[in-house]
């Protein structure tokens, strides 16, 4: 089965808005909502969403994508939904069998 | 059917537990052990929570289940390093072999528990799982929506907060110490509520419990815990603190009492640490002894960070990857915890890193001089022992390992923060990890009152599938501590030998999902704008 980039988004914001409704989080959630300064979630949870993404999709380079966000300025630093997805959909293209799909 | 709990004291000590049980502080536990056996439980290197509790749940060492650190290489020549998951646990666990024979386990706040590994029973992962997320953790998965419906259920106060948990390794503020302390009073008490829920509720032959508050205290407490180190004279501060770490204690005391009441008087009950404790004060900077070694280069020229006073806290992942001039580094220290030296391997255009030909010698150079390095003011020796990979990680997961593991003489830990001197001290004692952990039993066939030699950290596998009555498989390094058992104790087979004697991953992968995304032109570039506005693509 093919995912699209907006399948891919429809899901992860699905899963963001399931989690957020243990957590007193009222606002819509969409591709801009950022993960740390709207959901307040921290490093760790960034990992560990981490792990539950490459769960869904396979091996992600959230390492490298954790150690590029760690370079940024404390107050820079954030990601949003958007580009977690785009991590994704990078990482798959890239990996496709026979190259870019 | 024999049933068996197992209840994990993270860190426990007997130079802690003794005096509180001889004080009156646990009763429950004192009585409980004149009513069965105790010993040293001596843990794996580094005796620390990962490993240790892989170990523990898997009856092997380190580099036979894959599980080394907090961070796990990415590969084993990588520099980047990743959160060490259940997926890194390459071995059977006691609760899958109980699920293969066809035993049902609960299993609660246990770590490299997420992603949840397949499992006949109940699962609440524990360990760095943060409370937004537990909900991705429980199994089955409608477990959490149940335990929502619970009254006391709080995922904040039960599972992992930052910036609450932080303070354990980064120190906090006198005025947070009795708040944080009361926290992890409360969330002890939220754990045996699940656990009692779940005893009710789904009954199950092994269940299994771990408090990790012990460990969290004696870290940041552990001045007012240890009996040689108590104040004569306390402040009123002192006093309250004191007392409050003895409140957690008298608390815990009368949880395990509910829940050893719970299980009848026929189970068996075990009690384990994955390590012990003891003080600490100096802090010896692996990475710039490395550099004023020659063998690391910071990058830039911040010179020392003003925060390389303490640990590094699990926010500050990956920072040596960004911290360091790989042009020019071969050696370096890449978490506090593994005590460990990588040495950095050639790229594949062989400019950079230790060629194959060079790398005993460098190996060599780096434990010779790490066992004549000398504490600056009293002259000692900062380092009692270096263990080379192949000496304590050998199996099929040694690649990951350090190259080098060291064990630091007396009060020491490592950091690996970038600092103006080797050696550091803090301001006040903390606690730190030791290899001597706790071991306590009572049940069928166990020793009343005894007091016996250390056992291995190895041997609590084992010893749980015994008395569940399963065959333990040949391939475990732990072994039945017959010492702890009467003679000709053998509880009731119940289970045939099915599966247990083949080792099996405790985690199956599902099949990732959309691994064959495709993007349009249009989202493609989007993709690209947005990695490169994030630093991704340079």
């Amino acid at each position: 089965m093919t995912f699209t980039h907006k399948q891919v988004l429809e899901e992860v914001l699905s899963l963001m808005t399931e989690l957020s409704g243990d957590w007193e989080y009222s606002d819509e959630i969409t591709a801009e909502t950022r993960l740390l300064g709207d959901l307040a979630m921290d490093s760790l949870d960034l990992v560990i969403l981490g792990s539950e993404l490459q769960e869904r999709y396979g091996q992600l380079p959230f390492s490298e994508f954790l150690a590029e966000l760690g370079k940024q300025e404390a107050d820079q630093r954030d990601v949003t939904i958007g580009e977690l997805v785009d991590l994704i959909c990078g990482q798959q293209r890239a990996t496709a069998p026979g190259g870019v799909v | 059917m024999a049933k068996t709990i197992l209840i994990g004291l993270d860190g426990a000590t007997f130079t802690v537990l003794d005096p509180l049980m001889a004080g009156g502080v646990m009763p429950f536990l004192r009585d409980l052990v004149a009513e069965g056996v105790r010993a040293t439980l001596r843990s794996v290197i580094p005796p620390l929570t990962p490993p240790a509790w892989t170990s523990l749940m898997t009856g092997k060492r380190p580099g036979e289940h894959g599980v080394f650190d907090f961070f796990q290489k990415e590969t084993p020549n990588s520099r980047y390093f990743r959160f060490t998951t259940s997926h890194d646990v390459q071995a059977a666990t006691i609760w899958s072999m109980a699920g293969e024979c066809g035993l049902r386990s609960n299993v609660l706040n246990f770590p490299l528990m997420f992603p949840p590994p397949a499992l006949n029973g109940c699962l609440v992962p524990g360990g760095w799982m943060p409370w937004r997320q537990l909900r991705l953790g429980c199994r089955p998965a409608a477990l959490f929506d149940r335990l929502k419906e619970l009254p006391s259920f709080n995922p904040r106060e039960l599972s992992h907060d930052m910036a609450l948990e932080e303070k354990v390794l980064e120190g906090c503020a006198a005025e947070e110490y009795l708040d944080w302390i009361m926290l992890h009073t409360r969330r002890e008490r939220r754990w045996t509520e699940i656990f009692l829920y779940l005893m009710r509720e789904e009954p199950a032959d092994f269940s299994a419990i771990l408090f990790d508050g012990v460990d969290k205290l004696q870290h940041l407490c552990w001045r007012f815990l240890d009996p040689s180190l108590a104040p004569e004279r306390p402040t009123p501060w002192e006093h309250e603190v004191q007392s409050a770490c003895e409140n957690y204690f008298r608390e815990l005391d009368g949880l395990i009492a509910e829940i050893v009441s719970s299980a009848g008087p026929g189970a068996t009950v075990v009690f384990a640490s994955d390590h012990g404790f003891g003080p600490t004060s100096d802090i010896f900077y692996i990475n710039t002894w490395l550099e004023r070694q020659g063998r690391l280069a910071w990058a830039g020229d911040r010179g020392a960070r003003p925060d390389a006073t303490h640990q590094v806290g699990i926010n500050q992942i990956a920072r040596h990857v960004f911290e360091m001039d790989w042009e020019r580094t071969t050696a370096y220290g890449a978490t506090p915890s593994s005590q460990g030296i990588h040495i950095v391997r050639p790229t594949s255009d062989g400019t950079v890193g230790v060629p194959a030909e060079a790398y005993d010698r460098v190996r060599d150079e780096l434990v010779e001089g790490l066992m004549g390095l000398r504490h600056p003011e009293t002259g000692r020796p900062v380092v009692a022992e270096v263990w080379a990979r192949d000496d304590v990680f050998a199996g099929p997961f040694e690649p990951w390992a350090p190259d080098l593991t060291v064990r630091l003489e007396g009060d020491a830990v490592v950091s690996i923060l970038r600092s103006d001197s080797v050696m550091g001290r803090r301001p006040e004692p903390a606690g730190t990890h030791r290899p001597e952990g706790v071991f306590l039993a009572r049940g069928p066939g166990v020793h009343r009152g005894a007091s016996v030699a250390e056992l291995s950290l190895l041997d609590v596998a084992p010893f749980v599938l015994h008395s569940l009555g399963m065959p333990i498989p040949d391939d475990l390094s732990g072994r039945l501590p017959l010492q702890a058992l009467e003679a000709g104790s053998s509880p009731r087979r119940v289970v045939k030998a099915t599966g247990v004697r083949t080792p099996v991953a405790a985690v199956m992968a599902p099949e990732p999902m959309g691994a064959d995304a495709a993007l349009d032109a249009e989202e493609e570039q989007l993709v690209l704008k947005r990695l490169s506005a994030l630093g991704y693509l340079e």
